[in-house]
């Protein structure tokens, strides 16, 4: 009986299926801010234990709407997204992707119809764990 | 497979009890792992042992299933909107744990004094769990919400099921006359119902379900 149990916690073990971490090659995404209209700014804090540091802007890049992360780095984790939120717990949310890199210039189209009046805060967030790793409320 | 299933639990004690047939009892508890998620189960069967050389083993018991599982997505339930993929939107919840009692039946086959193989799958039950948060997902889309184990357990035909449901493949290979070591493939759903119906279109929903697929390990006593 106990070796059954031993087996048990040993597959239970190795059943665990984290997901990747964030690529952490800078990102070097091309945006010519100067030929955009920059809508929306903030800057990156993180939450709790975690890092972000950074700026936030969306840009209106001929009628499409990008979110910039500027001089940016996080802390890594598993299954890392970038969200526009209405509060700093997605209570409402729009998923631009996962991502990209824990550094460097990236940017995130919003898609269209996207309030971003209302959704005011940019995200990092875990979403597998929904857990909060930093935020930038743009104004 | 479910028509049949239905068809087994409504004549199953009745063909039995027509048939010059012995019984015999089975009592198994069963550990299943999959991807961040696993289950325990126990149960229980009273099995005609039918045909000329009584290899065949048909019965209906119960089985109380606790699952457990991390970070885990349920799809739309409803069949309209399982058929149709573009029609489903999911729901992720961080800690789901849902425990189900049902009835049960079960079609096995003697192989030999030392192996059986069989099949189990859960008929109608109830389930209970406590209140999971989690996040409402359509497409690039989605809210927080909080969800409850759907109480009602039935085995329907098609999509149609409700509620949490455990099935089973399984070898058992007896180590002592009345002690066997059970291996099984688990196919298991649970089934959240949220708050309120938060997927809207094309309908209002409330109901998402997970289909988790497990390797279990289990021992059965012989009664």
């Amino acid at each position: 009986m106990k070796k059954l149990l031993l087996l048990f916690l040993l597959g239970l073990v190795l059943s665990c299926n984290p997901e990747d971490a964030t690529p952490t090659t800078p990102a070097n995404d091309v945006f010519d801010e100067t030929k955009a209209t920059l809508l929306r700014e903030g800057t990156w804090t993180g939450s709790g234990n975690y890092t972000v540091s950074g700026v936030a802007q969306i840009y209106d890049d001929n009628g499409k709407k990008i979110l910039l992360l500027n001089n940016f780095s996080s802390s890594n984790g598993p299954d890392l997204r970038v969200y526009l939120s209405t509060t700093t717990s997605a209570t409402s949310f729009v998923n631009l992707g996962k991502l990209k890199s824990t550094t460097g210039k990236q940017t995130y189209e919003i898609p269209d119809g996207t309030d971003v009046d209302q959704f005011k805060f940019a995200l990092i967030w875990c979403q597998q764990f929904s857990a909060l790793f930093g935020k930038s409320e743009t104004m | 497979m479910k028509n049949l299933t239905l068809l087994l639990i409504c004549f199953i004690p009745l063909y039995a009890a027509s048939q010059d047939s012995k019984s015999i009892d089975y009592g198994s508890f069963t550990g299943a792992f999959g991807s961040q998620q696993g289950s325990v189960s126990l149960d229980y069967f009273h099995l005609w042992k039918l045909g000329k050389s009584k290899k065949i083993e048909i019965g209906i018991g119960g089985r109380f299933t606790s699952y457990f599982g991390t970070s885990q997505y349920y799809s739309s339930a409803p069949a309209d909107l399982v058929v149709d993929e573009s029609k489903s939107d999911s729901v992720l919840l961080q800690s789901p744990q849902v425990n189900a009692l049902n009835i049960a039946i079960n079609l096995g086959y003697r192989i030999s004094s030392k192996f059986g193989v069989g099949f189990n799958i859960d008929a109608l039950g109830f389930s209970f769990g406590g209140k999971q948060n989690g996040s409402y997902i359509n497409g690039n889309q989605g809210q927080a919400t909080s969800a409850k184990p759907t109480s009602f357990n039935v085995l329907l035909v098609g999509n149609n099921d409700k509620g949490s449901l455990n099935s089973e493949f399984y070898v058992r290979y007896f180590i002592k006359e009345r002690l066997a070591v059970k291996l099984a493939y688990q196919y298991l759903f649970t089934e959240y119902t949220t708050d309120t119906k938060i997927q809207q279109l094309p309908e209002a929903n409330d109901r998402f379900r997970n289909k988790a697929s497990l390797f279990s390990l289990g021992i059965t006593k012989q009664f």
